[in-house]
């Protein structure tokens, strides 16, 4: 598997933890809305997640910026979390 | 014998959080009669309305460090946006309006948070109201009337309990059982300070509350169906409720209050755009009303738990733009209204579709009636003859 392809793995599985979902229902194209669960707050959830897990900082821009799986993949890349 | 507790905050509180802490410090202990966070946000003194032996200090510095930890722990710094900026605007009046009002009549308080306006107060509320309306009908709002009781079950769907639980207030009735009823007749009175004496177990389960906003009932009219047309404009004026303990002092702050508002619910480009015209018409209103006042980024006020996520969330997305009317006599501001944008929360959480099957985003302008009129007289006075003319001309005195 290219390192492309784990990161967007390793981020579906994220999301479905943050989210509390299966993660048969976070698909790899999956943006902020998709889900009922990815809410306001499930968001946050995420944003979260990713602190914890890749050091990304939580602020006004990457909250909003970092709402679907491939731009926090394309994120993640550019920041050397890849 | 009132009794002062000084407390180190366990994290040093930002600057930008000094206000929201002290606001939530109102909800620790009911024996809190004032709180304060010092501007450095490095000591909070709180006024008790007791003597408190070394157990019961213990206790409430313990609730006191739980609010600290809760919201400044982690808090994400706010991205301020100002979008006009008017507060330097000449005004005459830089007095303390509120001994004037008392004096004469035109203010006068029932209880905490509650009071009577005279008819000078009356008026001036008619007036900005004249002009809220104006900008309703020019976007043919269709006009609603909603109640003041909200059913528990519909804030419970749009997740209310949880992010504003400190503001609720509960409406109940005695429990249909003559026995009870007669009992209450022969016996209810109230104490000292004003509480009935009944026991709670005479009254109903409490299924309603008053409401906290105009839009929702909106959204609740609209909910489990596909959006009208895929787009409705409405306006309503109501009385709302959010309980504010001991920070609810003057017009500032009322535990019952009206506002009117402007509601836009469809699609997220016809929701922004109204938004923003909606600003945009108001600013050149308040020009003509010579009012002072800012508008920028704000927040809604969530409790401890929901805070830094949710203020997080709101600053991020731009949701919420408050006016902030500048109150001279105490160089301070005041919201009396908001610019808000919901995003599709609203339209998901109640099942509110557009044509193509997603959900409907929703948004509101919302001007505090009260509010604006203590703010306008906070920069004018209270005498007619030195408002700016097209308040004089629009106000029914002339």
């Amino acid at each position: 598997m290219d390192s492309t392809l784990m990161l967007t793995s390793a981020i579906r599985e994220l999301l479905a933890e943050a989210l509390q979902v299966p993660i048969e229902t976070v698909p790899p194209d999956i943006g902020f809305g998709d889900l009922p669960q990815w809410d306001s707050m499930g968001h946050m959830e995420v944003m979260l997640l990713l602190e914890q897990r890749y050091g990304v900082e939580i602020n006004a821009e990457t909250i909003a910026a970092l709402t679907s799986i491939p731009v926090i993949c394309t994120y993640l890349t550019e920041n050397g979390h890849a | 014998m009132p009794e002062t507790l000084e407390i180190t905050p366990a994290l040093p509180i930002p600057e930008h959080l000094c206000g929201e802490v002290q606001s939530k410090l109102a909800y620790v202990d009911e024996s809190i009669l004032t709180a304060r966070v010092a501007p450095g946000g490095e000591r909070i003194t709180l006024q008790l309305s007791q003597p408190a032996d070394g157990d019961v200090r213990a206790r409430l510095e313990e609730k006191v460090q739980r609010v600290v930890t809760t919201m400044v722990k982690g808090a994400i710094r706010p991205k301020v946006q100002v979008l006009e900026d008017h507060l330097e605007r000449p005004v005459p009046y830089h007095k303390d309006p509120n001994d004037e009002l008392f004096a004469c009549r035109e203010l006068s308080q029932e209880a905490t948070g509650i009071f009577t306006l005279g008819p000078l107060l009356t008026r001036l509320v008619a007036f900005f109201e004249d002009r809220f309306l104006e900008l309703a009908d020019s976007f043919q709002a269709e006009p609603y009337r909603f109640p003041i009781l909200i059913p528990a079950r519909y804030l419970e769907r749009v997740n209310y309990f949880r992010a504003f639980p400190h503001s609720l207030s509960f409406v109940t009735h005695l429990r249909e059982d003559l026995d009870a009823i007669d009992h209450f007749a022969a016996h209810a009175a109230c104490d000292q300070h004003g509480a009935l004496n009944m026991p709670l177990d005479a009254f109903s389960k409490i299924e309603t509350l008053l409401s906290p906003a105009v839009c929702y009932h909106l959204y609740f009219a609209l909910a489990d169906r596909p959006l009208p047309g895929g787009q409705v404009t409405a306006t309503a004026v109501g009385s709302c409720f959010r309980y504010e303990a001991i920070n609810l002092t003057s017009l500032e702050r009322l535990w019952n209050f009206t506002m009117r508002e402007v509601i836009f619910v469809g699609a997220k480009d016809f929701v922004l755009e109204k938004r923003e015209v909606a600003r945009q018409r108001m600013q050149s209103v308040f020009e003509q009303i010579g009012l002072a006042y800012r508008v920028e980024s704000a927040n809604d006020p969530f409790f401890i738990g929901e805070f830094r996520k949710q203020v997080a969330f709101q600053s991020a997305f731009q949701l919420k733009f408050e006016i902030r009317a500048r109150l001279p006599f105490k160089e301070s501001t005041l919201a009396v209204g908001s610019y808000n944008y919901h995003q599709d929360f609203f339209g998901r959480h109640l099942n509110i579709t557009l044509p193509d099957g997603a959900p409907a985003h929703t948004g509101c302008v919302a001007f505090g009636l009260e509010r604006i009129a203590y703010a306008f007289l906070c920069q004018y006075g209270l005498e007619p003859a030195n408002w700016p003319a097209a308040v004089r001309q629009g106000f029914s005195y002339e």
